[in-house]
């Protein structure tokens, strides 16, 4: 294929409005699905992305493609899809580095939203052609020209060639193909220099291995050659080349522009590393690409197996993960109230719920799962330095020169109406004001500096709530920042568990001890005895909550058509008991772990 | 010996006509749809045919709904074709249950003349508002009424009460248990009010428009019943049962007992060597099943032999008498001490069971927290 009838593009959207439903459009106008094939969201092949509506991991599709036009050439259209959600930025930009283009979509009722504008800068960054999308044309009632002038003061794009269409229904769905072809440059590249290529993904396939993706920048890859990872500095052979078109399509080579993949008989995703070069091993490229920094996971949490016989088996489940989703950590860990799990790693909480969704869904192992927490830095007065995952892990506070926290800078874009209310919340979460700018009479955006602790206990939901919905965020953290931190433990009839410390500002502990302590309250089921529940920072207690005793639990009439009835609903609160884990007399069920999260939502 | 599998001794017959629907209630029936009555005794003319040939038993329950919601003749009707095909062994136990409002002469009459000789009537409460709270539709004097028509004929009379009831007080439910002593029965049932999901009252619980009774106090309640009755001669049999002796309910003994049972009726259920068989729940849909010449059953299961036995224990622990070691061991072919013997150490130990010779069985904390115990069991 010639590298003047190749173009690469990328989809790139806020949630929701409508990234997937074109890319299979696309697919469908070009028959590379037929009607039948056509689903919703065919990119999407992991159901936890469906249920969600959000593409995670990144996928490339060689679309063939002839315009009607009388002795038209036939173009390759190479599709590069990307995740749409904050914690995956990482992974659009790596995505956009194999383009030249993207199509910018925006929902004609909602207009630009926060992860419009974290998405256009990442392409704008990225120097892609843009293609401004308006789509869902047809709903009743949409805001086209309000739109299209967010696109302009915004984004400060030019609006004028924005297309308007419906994925949905199928409308301009050719125009789109035309602007692929006619706007979006061709990629450039010699076929005989030496090999230089793009790993900009990769996936893990149980029968073949580490599937690699690649953008050719120059040279051609054939089969059987010997090629080299150059900053990993293996050497291996291609077994397989082919394209996704979009099931796996073998080919014998690839040239200049194109975009593909590699079987290489690598069988961990650790060893492929996204940005590094591959290259001829014999004549390797002089001028390899810059490279990518790993992605670090910021958000961890403790996940803890009910029983404690599937410690082995929760590994193997969460190796599993990783082997496809190498931004996912995990490293063992023992808790005196949970016994041996392990501390796991996320970009973010959608990661996390992702991750835990998958563990739910494809493990059969009864997880505990502690609330998350962030990455600290802590200076020690020794003068060591050091980065923890885990409350307990923060040393004796005398030790401790300075207490660190992630710091992140988080766009809003909202109602102007609600602005207020958003400050506030920011401001009560230990904020700081950066800017505000209209963009609309009725449209803001608003940029504070907050604590990602904050962000991660709860700043999404409300957010939505405040802003019925019309609110969206976006956040990139900026560094470490000092803090006054203290680590608050929960005592549960005078014993402490561990699994519920968390690390809290001071001036914030005892409003969150309070609400924490009341949630455990209706999370915990009555005893035969009572129970207190306790917030402590150190030795001192800063909130207290009591469970009465229950004092009675019996099911008066069972009879005969009542007693097979009965025992499902025994069977159902035994159900319920195994899914608790036993702390001394007191028992505890899963849930309640999480309730330092949820603890916010109450005031 | 009679054991789980020996062919049913005892039959149940489900009634599934009110007047009204009450809050709190959730059992099959229909309210305000009398003009089924018709279809209604063919249909279960039709499953009692099922049986292929009349059967022998010591008990028979009618129940409901509200049996005596029938009208005369169509309770005649009723009486006449269970004496047709479930034969009553003499001494048998008769039950019929009976709402106080509309129990006339007439009824009484038609239940004394067909063998009725137990009748349980759905007191509840004294109270006017308490009634009004339960949504009953009769009042005090209609009460004292139906016991005094149910003198005429009926030996042994029962009376239904309600406790924790919404704005109930202890004094309150003191003066119900007296009221109802006082009255003499040979035998009355105490039912804590629960909230059943699909009900009036949880949807009501749920929008905080009615309040449950507090746990202390519906434990106070439970535990004035469990004083006061025995002191008048009404001893404890079961957890919700008192009466004197020799007056308990032989036909609900046989629930306990993990023995086996017919049921007719929509909803209604079987217990036939070792299935328990229930009815299909919607009164149309049964009505229509036997109409059209299908099973009416909605919902079927076989328990394993272990499944039976850990049933029986939990059942059978809701009998004060308990469970006796050597006897369970004949019916269920499995070892009690073998099946649960580690639990019931540990029940013992907890204060909620008491093991006394050959018998094990719940302690009077035990009987507060009888589903905490069946748990354990399960």
């Amino acid at each position: 294929m010639k590298p003047e009838h190749i173009r690469n593009f990328s989809i790139v959207a806020h949630i929701d409005h409508g990234k997937s439903t074109l890319a299979d459009q696309l697919l469908l106008k070009t028959g590379a699905i037929t009607e039948r094939q056509f689903r919703e969201q065919i990119l999407d092949d992991l159901d936890v992305e469906r249920e969600r509506g959000i593409t995670v991991k990144a996928r490339a599709v060689a679309i063939h493609y002839t315009p009607p036009e009388p002795g038209s050439p036939t173009y390759e259209l190479n599709l590069i899809d990307t995740p749409g959600h904050v914690d995956f930025h990482y992974e659009v930009s790596r995505s956009l580095a194999a383009c030249e283009g993207a199509l910018l979509i925006i929902d004609a009722f909602q207009g630009v939203q926060a992860q419009t504008v974290a998405n256009a800068y990442a392409a704008i960054e990225s120097n892609l052609e843009i293609i401004p999308v308006v789509n869902k044309i047809d709903l009743p009632v949409t805001r086209v020209d309000e739109v299209l002038e967010e696109v302009e003061t915004i984004l400060g794009l030019d609006a004028s060639g924005a297309l308007k269409v419906s994925a949905k229904k199928g409308t301009g769905v050719e125009d789109v193909l035309d602007a692929i072809i006619q706007r979006i440059p061709a990629p450039n590249g010699d076929p005989k220099a030496p090999l230089k290529a793009l790993v900009f993904d990769s996936k893990y396939d149980p029968y073949r291995g580490v599937i690699t993706y690649l953008r050719i920048a120059e040279g051609t890859i054939r089969k059987g050659e010997k090629i080299k990872f150059l900053k990993a500095g293996t050497t291996h052979e291609a077994i397989e080349l082919g394209q996704f078109r979009p099931g796996m399509v073998e080919c014998d080579q690839l040239g200049p522009g194109q975009v593909g993949y590699i079987v290489t008989g690598i069988k961990e995703l650790g060893n492929v590393h996204v940005g590094d070069t591959v290259t001829h091993a014999a004549a390797p490229t002089s001028s390899p690409f810059a490279g990518y920094k790993d992605p670090k996971p910021m958000v961890f949490c403790g996940m803890f197996p009910i029983d404690a016989t599937d410690f082995e088996k929760l590994r193997e489940e969460l190796e599993k993960m990783s082997l496809n989703d190498a931004s996912f950590s995990f490293a063992p860990e023992t808790s005196d109230a949970l016994g041996f799990g392990f501390r796991c790693g996320f970009l973010g909480m959608l990661h996390m719920e992702i991750i835990q969704q998958r563990l739910e869904d494809e493990a059969d192992v009864g997880l505990i799962q502690t609330a998350p927490n962030v990455t600290y830095e802590i200076a020690k007065r020794d003068g060591e330095v050091f980065l923890i995952d885990n409350p307990l892990d923060v040393p004796d506070v005398g030790r401790i020169e300075e207490f660190r926290e992630p710091i992140a800078r988080v766009t809003f874009i909202l109602p102007a109406s609600n602005i207020g209310v958003i400050m506030q919340l920011c401001e009560d979460r230990r904020g700081v004001y950066k800017t505000t700018e209209y963009l609309g009479p009725e449209r803001a955006q608003l940029i504070y500096e907050l604590p990602l602790a904050e962000i991660i206990y709860d700043l999404h939901d409300k957010l939505k709530s405040a802003t019925r919905g019309y609110g969206t965020m976006d956040y990139e953290v900026i560094g470490f920042r000092a803090a006054d931190l203290v680590k608050m433990d929960i005592l549960v009839k005078g014993a402490r568990v561990d699994a519920l410390s968390t690390i809290v500002h001071r001036d914030m502990a005892e409003r969150r001890g309070r609400q924490l302590v009341k949630k455990l309250k209706q999370e915990i089921p009555k005893h035969q005895f009572e129970v207190a529940l306790q917030a402590a920072i150190g030795a001192r207690v800063i909130a207290r909550e009591t469970i009465s005793a229950y004092r009675k639990n019996v099911t008066a009439k069972c009879y005969g058509g009542d007693i097979t009835r009965k025992r499902k609903l025994l069977q159902k609160q035994k159900e319920g008991k195994k899914r608790m884990k036993q702390f001394g007399q007191v028992e505890i069920p899963q849930k309640a772990f999480l309730s330092v999260l949820e603890a916010g939502n109450e005031d | 010996m009679v054991t789980p599998l020996s062919t049913p001794r005892a039959a149940y017959v489900h009634v599934p006509f009110c007047a009204h629907r009450c809050g709190y209630c959730d059992f099959t029936l229909v309210a305000g749809k009398d003009h089924l009555a018709g279809r209604y005794l063919a249909a279960l003319e039709q499953e009692l045919r099922t049986l292929g040939q009349p059967r022998e038993v010591e008990t028979l329950f009618v129940g409901g709904g509200t049996p005596t919601q029938l009208a005369a003749d169509e309770l005649e009707r009723l009486l006449e074709l269970m004496r047709e095909w479930l034969i009553l062994t003499s001494g048998g136990e008769f039950s019929v249950e009976a709402n106080p409002a509309g129990l006339t002469e007439e009824k009484v009459e038609a239940l004394h003349r067909y063998g009725v000789n137990r009748v349980s009537l759905g007191v509840q409460s004294f109270s006017a508002p308490l009634l009004e709270v339960l949504e009953r539709d009769h009042r005090e004097a209609d009460i004292e009424r139906a016991i005094e028509r149910l003198r005429g004929g009926i030996e042994n009379i029962s009376l239904d009460l309600i406790f924790a009831v919404p704005g109930q007080t202890l004094e309150n439910w003191r003066e119900t248990l007296q009221r109802a002593i006082d009255f003499g029965p040979d035998h009355i049932s105490t039912y804590g009010l629960t909230f059943e999901k699909g009900t009036a009252f949880w949807a009501r619980r749920e929008r905080g428009e009615l309040l449950s009774a507090d746990d202390a106090l519906e434990r106070s309640m439970y535990e004035l019943a469990m004083d006061l009755l025995p002191e008048h001669g009404l001893r404890q049999y079961e957890l919700s049962n008192f009466a004197r002796a020799g007056r308990e309910c032989r036909h609900n003994e046989v629930y306990w007992a993990g023995l086996g049972y017919y049921g007719f009726g929509p909803g209604a259920a079987s217990y036939v060597e070792g299935v328990r068989r229930t009815n299909h729940r919607s009164v149309t849909t049964w009505l229509k099943r036997m109409e059209a010449g299908d099973s009416a059953v909605g919902e079927s299961e076989e328990l394993s032999i272990e499944g039976r036995a850990r049933e029986a224990i939990w059942l059978g622990l809701r009998r004060t008498r308990g469970i006796g070691r050597k006897r369970f061991r004949e019916s269920f072919g499995v070892d009690l001490e073998v099946l649960a013997g580690e639990t019931i150490r540990r029940q013992v130990d907890a204060g909620l069971i008491d093991t006394e010779g050959d018998r094990i069985r719940l302690t009077r904390e035990g009987r507060l927290m009888a589903d905490t115990v069946a748990v354990e069991f399960l």
